[in-house]
């Protein structure tokens, strides 16, 4: 990611404290969280000093498993909880300094938000469900309901608008729930492990159908989910989270390449490193004197993509970036170490 | 000991071993405080709150008002002012709907004068005829439901209007159709305030629990004293009785509802008002609309009562009609009644789950044809009742009204039942009546008669003890020691013992009946929806049938009582084993039990925490039931309630009275409800 | 709280200046008659509303309770009842009076009994009625299972007049239990039920009533009474009831006020016993609806409310 894209989202010493006594032991100690003798008070942390900056265009998962605050970091960045301590800024403007009609209508304009449970009103049909953004701004029930139509049609939904939620499967209540929150257009999009309620099948084809969504619409992504899989796949960043602290934040590569934390290792250890890295990841340097075959691979492929035309080629194989020039080079012995070598011995680029 | 401590029905052994010896052991002569409570400053407290509220109506903040007629300045109070005020409105809006469908002066009267009336006849309101009316609930039903809905809304329409019942069917509506919104509206309200606020919701709840148990009976003479006499004092009674369900049904709706999807409604940018009515609202729809269903049902089921204050339609007439022992009229009347009730319940159902069609793009005579159909519906009936009333002047006009002595009447068919049984039955009857009286009913009333308070307090508070820990305890016993404290404390233990016997026999018949009807699917919607039937079957045709078999008599009226008090125990037997898990019945099958085995090895124990709160709304209901048994002629509390409506100080005897029925309900719900809560922990199911 | 005040006092200066006519004439605002729930009373609402309308007054008609109904009158929501029993509502009436806010109008002309009663064909089965000893002789006949034996005597509801029953048992020593029935229905129910099995009955009955029709019955006949002769009032209790109470008629006290005509007619309205059974009779025996037996009765006797007007 480039510095000098554009911040959207920016924690800063984010806490979420749970328990009766929370804000009045804090008001004690000053402002400055002191995780023992909250914990002697019998508070719960829910996030502990979370610390990030979300870039326009950027999707970082959070992922964590359950009870690691994941969704609760989630919910505080959407103000659904009151944050305990810290400060969150939304494009640069202080969210936790805003009233509830500032509030109300940062959400209305910025901000759509996916359900694990898909959370849509039972009795409202698909239209329905999604025009209710719309509605709630005070548009118009013709412009709200043409809109709402467009949104289905987006999500591949197209004859089941008036079709309640319990007369769909599982895949299709969730692209109602797609729909809605994208209904307002919003910049940034939070989605709470939106896939983990469906069948591993339809996981995969929501996944596909995500992605497709995201490269036409490149919306700022705060991402929850339980699935490290899932993490690698879809993300940007990725925050790896353990009892409300986040172990680790880094791309997928650096996160299965260079675990920070014994934590993280455990996640990483068995993921197969072809899925996860990219060519430039393992490429060498650049020799203009080696014959080199006719194929080229992008720098940004994931290895497994690749494998097979490197193997069998000859030669060592051309790495190129997006202009199309030459940055590095593979060939078979690398790529026989990485998909048949041992764990973590072999070099890495950063 | 741990054996002891670890086995309730060991301790609830030593609690009745302990009870009997203290039973045995006070006398009733010597026993004193322990036999029964002296008097003590308590017993004024009817007179405390009779003067209360008399105070409060008629000396409180006093205000002058102007008559303009006698042109003399009056004396009143604000709270009287505020009373009539509301009455005002209530009235107004009964006797505008009534007007619509039967005609007449007052609504033009609210906007001109008595005097304008007299002086222009032309200015009263005609009457809708009676097809148009029956035209407008076949396109209701159609445009709301479908084929079916409308079959029922019209048929229904008819029957009421070819059986001559159309006066009073529809004044016994236009009070409905007051009454029924203002408690839904209130209910959803408070309700939505209990929801947001705690403080609130905590104060509320006691008093739904007694607005819910007190017997009728008790309030109609505040509400004359303060609203006055009419079918507004009618509707607010009627009010007060169904708003409680409505306000219960929200807060649990509106609890039951996802976090997630409050989430879902807040990240939609809603703010906190349409976040309760887009989101919270519908998607709690489910039990509102029970709630709405209870309401409509219980507005129905208070038609007689509210006739004692002045409601006039199908109720007043039934009580005329069972006073001059028409059983057959009054039967029919009573089918009128349900009729209303189904057809408002079907219809309000139909219209919450009617969907819009957003894209329909249909010219306007499209868009609005059932309105249309019914103006001209309207135009076309008028113009026939208007020909045939010009064609045969003398004659009666069936186009335009059915009179209650021109209509068809199935009246002698069930008057020759009556008859027939009264007469064919005669020896066996008495042979049954006088061995329940003599050995059951008489030895029974006996026993409870000879409960001392000591022991029977010491009774209570053990059981709430062993069921609910000490809370439990604390709660029944203040219950009951109010009983005690109050002179009635006699008539409260004729009022048990009526209470257990009818319990009994109810809960054994409507369990029965409930688990072999849960058998099969059809029998289980059959009898649900016969009990919905005798729900709201007006009670009070029972009485004279069975004064007329039994004679005034105990017996009498707990068979009445029974008849009302199985439904709930059917009701919630093929509910609750209707509703035990699939899986659970599977896993029962494949463990090889027969069908006998797995009803009572696996459905009936987990179905039945449910059961026991249909017990509980049994208790509810027999309590209900053997006040309105004082009409038959009983010596317990409802006697003395009934008794209050004569007394100097109605008003306060009646509410203590009603406040002693009260509590007996509350004590028995308040164990049942924290024993079945606690069982469905155990089993998992809460 | 001052704010209220100030609305109600402006509400009755735009009052006092709508309305600045003073009433000679009789309100237009209609009279309010209560309706209990037997037929000669129902009729008999009718009858004087169709009188009250014949000199262009407007009436309504409003169901009450026959207990409740002297609050009501009281606070104006009714403006008269017109069938007052003395012993089964006389104690509502004297509270009502005693607390103010309702006239007494006098009694209609019929006199009224109220004592026990039995069917005509229970004369056949314990001969020597209706004297009180002969009915305490065959005091078995009239046992059911809850009497233990002695013969049960069927009262009116208690609140009609309570113990004066049980002290007459107890003062003449007779082998008889009351039971209190709830309603008035409930009395007529075992009548009804007695009658089809041929079983002997007594209960408690008044005239003038609909029983005075058709085969008919009698009331027992009890130690005449005497001024002072119950025990509430001091004597023995070894007597029956008064041989004439009253019916009285009542109003709501600005009645004279705003309906002076009417008013006046009320207070001449005077029924008989025949009158009475009249009425009732036209519906119960005839089937007519109570207001087509009020405009038959009106028709019929013109010469009679004629007098009144």
């Amino acid at each position: 990611m480039s510095t000098s894209a554009q911040r959207v989202i920016k924690c800063e010493s984010v806490y979420k404290i749970f328990g009766a006594n929370a804000v009045k032991i804090l008001e004690q100690s000053g402002g400055k969280v002191d995780t023992a003798s909250l914990l002697e008070a019998g508070c719960v942390i829910g996030v502990s000093n979370a610390s990030f900056e979300v870039h326009k265009g950027e999707m970082l998962v959070i992922m964590g498993l359950s009870g690691s605050g994941k969704s609760t970091l989630l919910r505080c960045i959407s103000r659904l909880i009151d944050t305990t301590a810290g400060d969150i800024f939304i494009d640069g403007e202080d969210l936790l300094a805003m009233n509830a009609k500032e509030l109300i209508n940062i959400r209305r304009n910025k901000m759509g938000m996916v359900f694990q449970s898909f959370a849509l009103l039972p009795h409202k049909t698909v239209l329905e469900n999604i025009a209710l953004p719309l509605q709630a701004k005070g548009i118009s029930t013709r412009d709200s309901m043409a809109r709402a139509m467009d949104m289905v049609n987006l999500v591949e939904l197209t004859n089941c608008e008036n079709d309640f939620p319990r007369q769909l499967s599982g895949g299709q209540q969730q692209r109602v729930g797609i729909a809605r929150s994208l209904a307002v257009e919003p910049e940034i999009w939070f989605l709470d492990e939106p896939f983990s309620a469906l069948d591993p099948l339809i996981r995969r084809e929501m996944q596909d159908e995500f992605q497709r969504l995201q490269s036409v619409l490149h919306k700022t992504i705060l991402f929850v989910t339980h699935d490290f899989d899932e993490a690698l796949r879809l993300a940007d960043r990725i925050a790896i989270m353990k009892d409300g602290v986040i172990e680790q934040i880094d791309t997928p590569a650096n996160i299965v390449l260079k675990p920070a934390t014994e934590y993280v290792a455990k996640f990483t250890r068995g993921v197969p490193r072809e899925r996860v890295l990219s060519c430039k990841a393992i490429m060498e340097e650049y020799d203009a004197t080696a014959t080199m075959s006719d194929v080229t691979v992008s720098a940004n492929a994931i290895i497994e993509t690749v494998a097979g035309s490197v193997l069998t080629e000859q030669n060592p194989v051309a790495v190129i970036d997006a202009e199309g020039n030459i940055v590095g080079a593979l060939n078979r012995n690398i790529m026989i170490d990485v998909l048949f070598g041992e764990t973590n011995s072999m070099p890495v680029n950063n | 000991m741990q054996y002891f401590t670890e086995h309730k029905w060991m301790q609830f052994v030593a609690l009745l071993v302990v009870f009997f010896a203290l039973v045995m052991a006070i006398d009733p002569a010597t026993g004193g405080n322990l036999w029964r409570l002296q008097e003590t400053r308590f017993w004024l407290l009817p007179d405390v709150v009779n003067d209360g509220l008399k105070f409060l109506i008629d000396d409180f903040w006093v205000v002058e008002t102007y008559d303009a007629e006698l042109d003399i300045i009056e004396q009143s109070t604000m709270m009287k002012e505020f009373t009539r005020y509301l009455s005002g409105v209530v009235l107004f809006s009964i006797n505008l709907i009534r007007e619509l469908l039967l005609g007449g002066v007052k609504t033009v009267v609210a906007f001109t004068s008595w005097d304008f009336i007299s002086e222009n006849e032309w200015a009263r309101i005609p009457a809708l005829p009676w097809p148009a009316v029956a035209a407008g609930a076949f396109l209701a039903g159609q445009y709301l439901g479908g084929r079916n809905l409308s079959l029922l809304a019209g048929i229904s329409t008819i029957y009421i209007a070819v059986f001559g019942q159309w006066t009073p069917a529809m004044q016994t509506l236009s009070f409905v159709l007051v009454a029924v919104p203002l408690s839904v509206l209130l209910g959803l309200t408070l309700g939505i305030i209990a929801f947001r606020n705690k403080t609130f919701e905590a104060v509320l709840a006691p008093l739904l629990n007694v607005a819910q148990t007190m017997p009728h009976f008790s309030y109609l003479i505040p509400v004359v004293v303060f609203f006055g006499i009419g079918d507004h004092a009618g509707a607010i009674s009627t009010v007060i009785f169904a708003t409680p369900p409505m306000i219960r049904l929200t807060i649990l709706g509106l609890k039951k509802v996802s976090p997630e999807v409050v989430e879902a409604g807040m990240m939609s940018g809603c703010n906190s008002r349409q976040l309760m009515f887009k989101v919270l609202i519908p998607t709690a729809r489910h039990d509102i609309l029970i709630g709405v269903n209870q309401v409509i049902m219980q507005c129905l089921a208070m038609a007689v009562i509210a006739s004692f204050i002045g409601a006039k339609g199908l109720g007043y007439d039934l009580l005329v009609s069972l006073n001059m022992l028409k059983i057959g009229q009054a039967l029919e009347l009573g089918i009128s009644i349900v009729l209303i009730a189904v057809v408002l319940d079907r219809l309000s159902l139909a219209w919450a789950k009617k969907q819009v069609d957003y894209f329909a793009d249909v010219p306007f005579h499209l868009r609005h044809k059932y309105s249309l159909a019914f103006v001209g519906i309207l135009i076309f009936t008028s113009i026939v009742a208007y020909i045939a009333s010009m064609a045969f002047p003398d004659k009666a006009n069936y186009f335009y009204f059915i009179h209650e002595s021109q209509g068809l009447t199935t009246e002698k068919f069930w008057d020759s039942i009556v008859d027939w049984i009264i007469t064919n039955t005669y020896d066996s009857v008495q042979s049954f009546n006088f061995f329940m009286i003599t050995s059951i009913l008489m030895p029974m009333k006996e026993a409870y008669l000879s409960m001392p308070v000591a022991a029977t307090l010491f009774l209570v508070a053990g059981t709430g003890y062993i069921v609910g820990g000490l809370r439990s305890a604390i709660v029944a016993t203040a219950f009951i020691a109010f009983i005690a404290l109050t002179p009635w404390w006699d008539r409260a233990l004729i009022t048990a013992y009526m209470t257990t016997f009818a319990v009994i026999i109810s809960v054994t018949i409507g369990c029965s009946v409930g688990i072999l009807c849960s058998r099969s699917p059809k029998a289980t919607k059959f009898m649900l929806l016969v009990c919905d039937t005798f729900q709201t079957f007006p009670s009070f045709v029972y009485l004279i049938p069975v004064i007329m078999l039994f004679g005034v008599s105990d017996l009498s009226v707990l068979i009445a009582v029974i008849v009302y008090a199985t439904i709930p125990a059917t009701r919630y037997t093929v509910e609750g084993l209707s509703n035990v898990p699939k899986s659970l019945q599977e896993a029962g099958s494949m463990s090889g039990v027969n069908r006998t085995q797995r009803l009572l090895k696996i459905e009936l124990p987990l179905a039945f925490p449910h059961i026991m709160l249909g017990i509980n709304q049994t208790v509810v209901f027999s309590l209900f039931m053997i006040i309105i048994g004082a009409f038959i002629g009983t010596d317990d509390l409802g006697q003395l309630i009934m008794q209050s409506l004569s007394e100097a100080n109605g008003m306060g005897q009646g509410i203590v009275l009603g406040l002693c029925v009260a509590f007996i309900g509350l004590a028995v719900d308040h164990l049942i409800n924290t024993w079945a809560e606690q069982r469905k922990r155990v089993l998992g199911l809460s | 709280m001052r704010f209220l005040n100030k609305l109600a006092t402006a509400a009755a200066v735009s009052s006092l200046v709508l309305g600045a006519t003073v009433a000679q004439a009789d309100s237009k605002e209609p009279i309010v008659i209560a309706t209990h729930n037997w037929t000669s009373q129902i009729t008999m609402a009718y009858v004087i509303g169709g009188i009250f309308e014949s000199i262009g007054d407007n009436v309504s008609y409003v169901p009450a309770d026959s207990q409740a109904v002297y609050e009501s009158v009281r606070n104006g929501d009714v403006t008269i009842a017109h069938e007052v029993w003395q012993s089964t509502f006389g104690k509502s009436f004297n509270n009502a009076l005693d607390a103010g806010g309702i006239i007494d109008v006098g009694t209609h002309a019929s006199a009224t009994q109220e004592e026990w009663w039995y069917p005509a064909y229970v004369g056949d089965l314990c001969p020597g009625l209706p004297s009180w000893e002969a009915l305490n002789d065959c005091a078995e006949l009239f046992a059911t299972p809850g009497s233990g034996g002695k013969g049960r005597y069927l009262d009116g509801p208690m609140d009609w007049h309570g113990q004066e029953t049980l002290d007459r048992i107890e003062a003449l020593d007779m082998n008889f239990t009351a039971k209190f029935a709830g309603s008035s229905g409930a009395l007529w129910a075992e009548l009804e039920s007695a009658a089809k099995d041929n079983r002997a009955v007594v209960v408690f009955n008044w005239s003038p009533n609909f029983t005075d029709a058709g085969d008919g019955g009698s009331f027992v006949k009890f130690p005449a009474y005497t001024d002072g002769c119950k025990k509430a009032d001091g004597g023995d209790g070894k007597c029956g009831s008064p041989p004439a109470g009253w019916l009285k008629k009542a109003a709501y006290y600005q009645m004279p006020a705003k309906w002076p005509t009417a008013y006046k007619i009320f207070n001449n309205v005077s029924f008989t016993k025949s009158d009475i059974g009249n009425m009732a009779a036209l519906v119960d025996i005839d089937g007519m609806t109570h207001e087509a037996a009020a405009t038959k009765w009106l028709a019929d006797n013109e010469a009679t409310w004629k007098a009144w007007l």
